[in-house]
């Protein structure tokens, strides 16, 4: 039991992480897709409509897909106002219960994303820019990254780590 | 009172949002007692591009938005698009019913009238056009400015070099030379200050503006037979009346810009017709492709040709 | 008053949430999760709430800002930042906070050519911090000019908010633009002279170390090979908007590739360097766009629901002189700014406030600079201003929320001096465009 409980806990590491990777290539992309299509542009050739596409959508999937890594990471900002002035022992219960409270709204979320999803496949919606491009191939970031996102902040609401410091100042 | 929220797809300062508040308070008039439209706002309210759905999933009532910003869900509405016909033409001979029809079909909204029609679109260049022998337009050296709109004409037909910008870089694309044309309708230039950069329009214009709006049909439903007769009737009124301020407008504006040195290149005889053709055919093809990709009824294809499109009237 | 409770259980909420600590992202769509439900018909509203979100993420306008942050990580990360500030460092001699004022230089002119506030502040935050920390310069030597300058992206041409103003508005666009060059350098040397009464009140803020007398010969030698291409790519960028060969959406992109050639030529670009970059910037960006994810689905309720148009009219409706009806004006855009992103508060505001200013009598281009000011200003005042959070995320990982509020607030206060400098004398906005 103990083992498999593990082995969960690696496969849902090995996915933030690999998520968090591909959100860094997006990035690059970005770089590389502008280069070049700036590069043929100037080269009088016609640039691939799907190069300028690409950026719109690569910004939406980078945020979506590293937003998980970076709530392992502690990487969301927030305001230590309050929790900075409880003792540690109430303070521990306040980080516990807001970090339950972000469980809460993400797992919602992700709960909302994923009927969105469902609609969006029912109703054959289409994004349209320069292609008619499938919504669900978008909206399906939603459940997985809440989803994903409802899961870390679950760590710090029973786990050993806590998201609050108890130092005053916005903190990451 | 019956109340029905609305939202518009463009910030309220822009002539086409203008023309909606305009209907807004027609039907508050009208309708005192009966029907209200509380107007919520513009894209800060609710994204233009997520407007339809809004409607559709009752979050708002009403959007006065263009067909284009829900080409995904409803194809048809090149229909509009490629149109040479007004409002008022559609409304007598039966055009508009049709689109209601598919948009109850394929959306669930009811669509309730076509403002600001009788506007169509020019190609406006900086640079002197240059014909080909056969006065066809020669678009090399041409950097287009695009728009999912009008690329398939655009790229399959005049074979530009399409350079797709938001509608708020094209000024900075302008300045620098990014581009050195773009498509527009006929009104809206000089809100823009493209007129700054731009010197040259190219007649005949082609494609109408798709403006049109739609209310959830469950509500549409749920009113009493007199809120809908008012909102019905005022709607046929305006679609009368906007299509004709907008003419007074554009011709206006045609004066204005005429008159700061604005030089208009008119393409003649066949090369215009080939010109329209490839405008039309360059869309129609792909209605037709993506209605098949999604099947309502197989003969609307040609009806909404039928209802919409006047062949006589662009000679061939 | 209906807009009054919207406004007040909406406002109230995500301060609480975030007083308690909550992420500031999440704290925002759990309020707007509540709005949705109270005033967007339930469950529908949280769909039409994704779907909102979807549509600001997925926008060409947020493709810079990673691309600036790649740029200001790799000159760091590879040494090439450090190289050319210490050389900045040993020409500048003895100057007390030197290296604050290169921060205003420099990021006046990076402004000048990004015209984008988070782009500007993510590249000189993610350059000049830990180049200042590391010299023993205090936080509010280092955070301050960086959050000053950034805000100028949006005075001075060009500027993309800028132009979207003027087009809303109907205003001049070249006027407008050409508005903001005066008072854009004007606030660049008020950011100057704040520097140097800070070094004067406390030495010990910007470390006054001895520097070696370096032979000319030698000083030639250094900006060569240290300054030069460095500043060289920089006018390159500006060269290629200028030549109209990239709009600057685009420079950016050649700015990342740009310093990447750089480093590869001065064999500085190992993996690892390229990695802890791309790690660096894409934090930064992750954590600000989930916020703008948050905030702009959380400012089209607050449109939706007629709370910040209530609050608007509310605060136009007294019949006023015309001085304090614009400092009224003034007032509402730095509320709405704590909470709202900047095209969304000027869609909301233009259509009232210009036919108001019109009718008192303002003249429309020196109306619209104040705004922009006022947009500008809103950017970095606390708690909410966004390109605080964006400096928390490139600042050494012990700056405090103090530090950043406290460094800020002198270059708020430039900002409000310029705002009365223009009321009392607006030709030093009109004066040029007038020309
Ligand atoms: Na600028
Ligand atoms: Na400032």
């Amino acid at each position: 039991m103990r083992a498999v409980w593990a082995l969960m806990r690696r496969g849902h590491d090995l996915v933030v992480t690999a998520m968090a990777v591909v959100a860094g290539l997006a990035l690059v992309w970005l770089m590389v897709a502008i280069v070049w299509s700036v590069g043929m542009r100037n080269l009088g050739m016609q640039p691939h409509a799907w190069l300028f596409t690409s950026t719109e959508y690569g910004v939406f999937y980078m945020t979506m897909l590293g937003a998980p890594w970076l709530v392992r990471r502690r990487g969301h900002v927030h305001i230590e106002l309050v929790t900075a002035t409880l003792p540690d022992g109430v303070r521990a219960l306040v980080s516990r219960a807001v970090a339950a409270g972000c469980v809460v709204v993400c797992g919602y979320l992700a709960w909302r994303g994923y009927l969105l999803v469902q609609t969006n496949i029912a109703r054959m919606d289409f994004d349209v820019r320069a292609y008619f491009y499938p919504r669900w191939l978008l909206t399906i970031a939603f459940p997985v990254s809440f989803g994903l996102m409802a899961v870390e902040f679950a760590r710090f609401a029973v786990g050993r780590e806590l998201m609050h410091t108890g130092q005053a100042g916005i903190h990451e | 009172t019956e109340t029905l929220t609305a939202v518009h797809a463009f910030p309220s300062t822009l002539v086409y949002t203008q023309s909606f508040l305009e209907f807004v308070d027609a039907v508050n008039e009208a309708g005192d007692g009966v029907i209200r439209i509380d107007v919520r706002g513009g894209p800060e309210a609710i994204g233009s591009f997520q407007q339809a759905d809004a409607v559709r999933d009752g979050v708002v009532d009403m959007a006065y938005t263009p067909g284009s910003f829900y080409a995904g869900a409803l194809p048809e509405k090149d229909a509009l698009v490629t149109s040479n016909r007004t409002a008022a033409e559609a409304r007598e001979n039966g055009g508009i019913d049709l689109i209601n029809e598919i948009h109850e079909a394929r959306m669930g909204v009811h669509y309730l009238g076509w403002f600001d029609s009788g506007v169509c679109y020019n190609l406006w260049t900086v640079n002197t056009p240059r014909l080909d022998d056969a006065g066809n337009l020669a678009m090399t050296d041409v950097r287009l400015r695009g728009n999912p709109v009008y690329n398939a004409f655009f790229t399959d037909y005049l074979g530009a070099q399409v350079i797709d910008l938001p509608t708020g870089e094209v000024f900075a694309g302008l300045e620098r030379g990014v581009v050195n044309a773009t498509g527009w309708t006929q009104i809206g230039l000089i809100d823009l200050r493209w007129n700054e950069f731009i010197n040259y329009r190219i007649e005949p214009c082609f494609f109408s503006t798709d403006l049109g709006v739609i209310v959830n049909l469950e509500r549409w439903n749920a009113l009493s037979e007199e809120a809908r007769a008012i909102l019905r009737d005022v709607a046929i009124a305006h679609e009368i009346s906007s299509a004709e301020a907008h003419r007074d407008r554009r011709d206006a504006e045609f004066e204005q810009l005429e008159a700061a040195g604005m030089t208009v290149v008119e393409l003649e005889g066949e090369a215009a017709a080939e010109y329209l053709r490839g405008a039309r055919e360059a869309t129609w093809n792909r209605m037709r492709g993506l209605m098949e990709a999604q099947p309502l009824e197989a003969d609307h294809f040609d009806r909404l040709i039928e209802h919409f499109y006047d062949f006589d009237r662009a000679g061939g | 008053m209906i807009w009054v409770e919207a406004l007040a259980i909406l406002l109230g909420t995500i301060a609480v949430l975030m007083a308690l600590g909550m992420p500031v992202a999440i704290a925002f769509l759990a309020a707007c999760i509540l709005g949705a439900f109270l005033f967007m018909g339930g469950e529908r509203g949280v769909t039409q709430m994704l779907n909102n979100g979807l549509g600001s993420l997925t926008s060409y306008a947020l493709v810079p800002i990673p691309l600036f942050l790649l740029m200001g990580e790799v000159f760091f990360h590879t040494g090439l930042g450090n190289r050319m500030f210490a050389t900045i460092d040993r020409l500048l001699g003895r100057l007390p906070g030197r290296l604050s004022y290169v921060t205003v230089l420099g990021g006046t002119g990076f402004a000048t050519l990004s015209g984008s506030s988070m782009g500007s502040t993510a590249l000189m935050g993610s350059l000049m911090v830990p180049e200042m920390n590391r010299r023993g310069y205090s936080q509010h030597m280092s955070l301050g000019p960086i959050l000053g300058t950034g805000g100028l992206a949006i005075i001075i041409p060009p500027s993309a908010l800028a132009v979207l103003l003027a087009t809303l508005a109907r205003v001049d666009i070249a006027a407008l633009l050409i508005a903001g060059i005066i008072p854009g350098l004007l606030l660049a040397v008020f950011y100057m002279v704040t520097i140097f009464i800070q070094t004067r009140l406390d030495p010990s803020a910007a470390p006054a170390y001895e520097v070696a007398p370096i032979p000319l010969r030698e000083k030639l030698f250094l900006v060569l090979r240290d300054v030069v291409p460095m500043v060289g790519l920089m006018v390159g960028i500006v060269l290629m908007m200028l030549g109209g060969l990239a709009t600057p959406s685009e420079a950016a992109a050649f700015g990342a590739l740009g310093v990447m050639v750089l480093a590869g030529a001065f064999r500085v670009l190992t993996l690892k360097a390229l990695v802890a970059s791309v790690t660096g910037a894409l934090r930064v960006t992750l954590m600000a766009y989930l916020i703008v994810f948050g905030s702009a689905t959380f400012s089209q309720l607050l449109a939706f629901t007629g709370a910040s148009r209530g609050l608007i009219e509310w605060a136009t409706s007294f019949d006023l002189a015309p001085v304090a009806m614009l400092l009224a004006m003034f007032a509402v855009l730095l509320v709405l700014g704590m909470f709202m992103e900047q095209i969304s508060m000027m869609l909301l505001t233009v259509p009232i406030f210009f036919p108001l200013a019109l009718h008192l009598g303002f003249d429309p281009v020196w109306f619209a600079l104040i705004m922009l000011l006022a947009l500008e200003i809103s950017f970095t005042t606390p708690p909410f201003g966004l390109l605080l959070f964006v400096m928390k995320g490139v600042a050494p990982p012990s700056t405090t929320m103090r530090d950043i509020y406290m460094a800020a607030i002198p270059y708020i206060l430039c900002s409000m001096l310029l705002v009365g400098l223009l009321i009392l004398f607006p030709a030093i906005a009109l004066w040029l465009p007038g020309r």
